[in-house]
């Protein structure tokens, strides 16, 4: 029975990606606009926790934070990369 | 002489804490490698039945070691007290390698990305209540939330959007023969160093972001894995774990709010095995379908965008959670709990939570108080929490 279940859950998920890859096709032009350091600062980190104050860590603390918080949240280098900038220039 | 001697000696040292001052902080170069202590703590006040005691909590630091800008070290230490005694344990401690931008591979023990509470939510200043949700605490969880083992993990963008997964190898779970206590016969233990099959257990998670301001997370997991030790009777016994998981996170600019919505729903189911159980001195052979589930739902707002100073720094939180472990075992048990808050914010990563909770238990365990006819036994418990937590 839960074999099932996952089967299931499984062909729910397999779907919804599908649909997910398709809908890319036919993005919104806001979303064709590269996003910044501080958008991905505050989507990100929110998925956890508040997002934290800039001057909070020095810039060093930033890019340790930042490795760290890149393998805990799935974050790929370049957004990384991306919010750690944002984080020093306005901390 | 040694007047001379002793003189040269003070110029040499003059000179040298001229130069040393005269250095600018600048001049000092960091290294490639970093390394930083941070984590948490909370403690606090609780009332649950006739007891009313202030608790310490629990303190855990994080080490973080960053080797250059690939390689990276996390562990976690959580110090508690538990009476007298003052207990340690290794939350994880591993060591990840980026491979590059889509790939990290991950070594040692690691929190599973098995749903989302226990990899991400579950230390004290990001939890919005005082208490886990039934079957999510680390200790006799409904499902795995830490093992060792290898994996990777990554994200992969999809236009726009993107998926994040992670697929790991681990020791996996044990399963309890009931030989020394008949009555846990059909449990399973989690987190084990040493394996007690060379089976390794498989699984992974699968996150999808529908929107492209990544608000709406939804997640799907899985583990497949031998729980019976090798070379007995249970050795072909398997276990299959599954969970869904939803995250919603957004600014509701008509309320001056942001809301919160997490979710989860956790199922294991073990094969059905022959355990011998003693009953009135008289063994018998018991079966029952090895199936437990929880889930918990909960919902958070938080007036942030308000200009009053207080009350941008107050949330509301409501959380349902309910558990039901297999039936006809000898531990089967329901429970369910309700629990609502209200914390304050001090400031990003600092709270007070204070909150209620009813939890109605229902067991096959007879020192509950209550038993109905059925040979079950009921108990409702409330409490009032009163906790800080800071993280660091």
């Amino acid at each position: 029975m839960k074999i099932n279940l996952l089967i299931k859950l499984t062909t729910i998920m397999i779907f919804l990606i599908g649909l997910f890859a398709m809908s890319g096709c036919a993005t919104s032009s806001d979303a064709m606009v590269e996003k910044s350091g501080a958008q991905l600062w505050g989507e990100n980190c929110a998925r956890c926790h508040n997002a934290p104050s800039p001057s909070a860590f020095g810039d060093d603390e930033w890019e340790t934070i930042g490795s760290h918080m890149r393998v805990r949240a799935n974050i790929n280098n370049s957004d990384m990369e991306k919010i750690v900038n944002f984080l020093q220039m306005a901390n | 002489m040694k007047l001379i001697q002793f003189s040269i000696l003070v110029i040499l040292g003059l000179q040298t804490t001229y130069y040393l001052s005269a250095q600018n902080y600048n001049d000092l170069k960091p290294g490639d490698s970093k390394f930083m202590l941070r984590g948490y703590a909370h403690a606090g006040l609780e009332s649950s039945g006739d007891d009313l005691s202030f608790v310490g909590g629990s303190f855990n630091p994080i080490f973080l070691w960053q080797q250059n800008e690939r390689l990276i070290f996390e562990g976690e230490l959580e110090i508690s007290a538990n009476g007298e005694e003052t207990e340690i344990e290794l939350e994880y401690a591993n060591i990840s390698y980026m491979v590059n931008q889509y790939i990290t591979l991950r070594l040692g023990k690691f929190l599973l990305p098995y749903g989302i509470f226990s990899e991400r939510l579950h230390p004290a200043w990001i939890n919005k209540l005082s208490t886990m949700p039934l079957g999510f605490g680390h200790h006799d969880p409904i499902g795995p939330t830490a093992d060792y083992g290898v994996e990777i993990r990554g994200a992969l963008p999809i236009q726009y959007r993107r998926i994040i997964y992670s697929i790991y190898a681990t020791n996996g779970p044990a399963l309890n023969n009931g030989m020394e206590n008949s009555q846990e016969a059909g449990l399973l233990h989690y987190t084990r160093i040493s394996d007690n099959n060379r089976n390794k257990a498989i699984g992974g998670r699968l996150g999808i972001f529908p929107f492209t301001d990544s608000s709406l997370e939804l997640g799907l997991s899985g583990q497949y894995a031998q729980v019976g030790e090798d070379d007995t009777e249970f050795e072909e016994v398997r276990g299959m774990f599954s969970a869904v998981d939803i995250s919603f996170i957004r600014s509701i600019p008509l309320l001056k709010s942001v809301i919160d919505i997490r979710g989860q729903y956790n199922s294991v189911f073990v094969d059905e095995a022959e355990y011998d159980q003693e009953l009135d001195e008289h063994d018998e052979i018991h079966q029952f379908e090895n199936l437990s589930s929880t889930y918990f739902g909960q919902v958070s707002i938080r007036p942030a965008y308000i200009n009053t100073p207080i009350l941008k720094q107050i949330e509301f939180v409501g959380r349902y959670s309910k558990l039901q472990t297999a039936e006809e075992s000898p531990w089967g048990s329901e429970a369910s709990q309700i629990a609502v808050g209200i914390n304050y914010w001090l400031d990003w990563r600092s709270v007070l939570k204070f909150s209620y909770q009813i939890n109605n238990i229902e067991s096959t365990d007879e020192d509950l108080h209550g038993d109905d006819d059925d040979g079950h036994a009921s108990e409702s418990i409330n409490g009032f929490y009163l906790h800080w937590a800071i993280g660091f």
